[in-house]
């Protein structure tokens, strides 16, 4: 893949900036970032565009991650492309929540650029 | 400002979220038999110390009894403030000087920020979320019957935080870079 475009969705746009730094460190160099601060502005985004990767925050105003995700999947926004959870929720529970939602991949905050690149890289590369 | 209003909207959070699991699955969950694990302090320095690692690249140096602003004069200060709700309803508190925050805000996103701004607020609101998030899941069983409010951050320079007779209340006071920092968690219910 020669391009990634990557769509980050958090009301922080300083997590945003953080997340995008890790994919960076990650080995991602020819990504093309895009940002939402909400899960809705993130379906408005994903109306015009193709994108590769979502991650996405959980604990959102107005519309959560979860949220965001199962529209995801409703609207057929995204087909085939992988969606990670970034959150401060840790719990079993959550992860059970995210992946029925229609989530691959789980980061919980905080996080090392090592441990993005772990979980993003596998799930760019499914067969490595 | 009262701390109650912020529980109530972590509370609403976690109904969102539906993730009271032993509740749906009818079973009564408590952590009233637990309330020396909640209130461990070595669980908040060891948040405290895993987040600033993780976030910023170094740990604090715990130093109970200094004075997070100085006293007697009229030093800006940010709080932020993160609500617990579930079977645990409180909030977890951030505070610093004004010139302590934009130096870890500059730490953390790697920008040249050089006075108090909505990136400085921003940074320092997902500081307390992460040692919200990192506090309560060290804490069996508070992880997934507890949710957390969205950060709100105040700035100024005459504010104070009141807190209507918590259950319990555990403050500690860390130095970093020159300066000093505070986090308290404060329950006012636990079920």
């Amino acid at each position: 893949m020669s391009e990634i475009q990557a769509l980050i969705v958090d009301d922080s746009s300083v997590m945003r900036k953080i997340v995008e730094r890790a994919l960076r460190q990650a080995g991602l160099e020819s990504l093309v970032v895009h940002e939402a601060g909400s899960g809705v502005e993130g379906l408005e985004l994903l109306k015009g565009r193709k994108v590769h990767l979502i991650l996405s925050d959980i604990n959102m105003p107005s519309m959560d991650g979860l949220e965001f995700v199962r529209q995801i999947q409703m609207q057929n926004l995204a087909p085939g492309v992988p969606v990670v959870m970034i959150t401060t929720e840790s719990s079993e529970e959550h992860v059970r929540q995210a992946i029925q939602a229609g989530a691959q991949g789980y980061i919980r905050k905080p996080f090392t650029a090592e441990q993005v690149k772990e979980r993003v890289v596998s799930l760019l590369n499914p067969g490595r | 400002m009262l701390l109650r209003g912020v529980g109530a909207s972590a509370i609403q959070a976690q109904r969102v979220h539906g993730e009271r699991a032993d509740m749906e699955a009818g079973m009564a969950f408590s952590l009233r038999d637990s309330l020396h694990l909640v209130s461990e302090p070595r669980n908040l320095d060891a948040s405290v110390e895993e987040v600033f690692r993780m976030m910023l690249g170094e740990g604090p140096e715990r130093v109970d009894g200094e004075s997070v602003v100085p006293v007697g004069r009229e030093s800006e200060s940010v709080t932020a403030v993160v609500g617990f709700g579930g079977v645990l309803s409180g909030a977890c508190v951030f505070r610093s000087s004004a010139a302590l925050a934009v130096k870890i805000a500059a730490q953390m996103t790697g920008m040249d920020i050089r006075c108090m701004d909505d990136t400085v607020k921003d940074a320092i609101g997902e500081i307390c979320n992460m040692l919200a998030g990192a506090w309560k899941g060290k804490v069996p069983g508070l992880s997934a019957n507890c949710g957390l409010s969205v950060p709100a951050v105040i700035s100024g320079r005459d504010y104070s935080l009141h807190v209507q007779s918590p259950e319990f209340q555990l403050e500690h006071i860390y130095r970093y870079h020159g300066g000093s920092f505070a986090v308290t968690i404060v329950c006012d219910n636990l079920l």
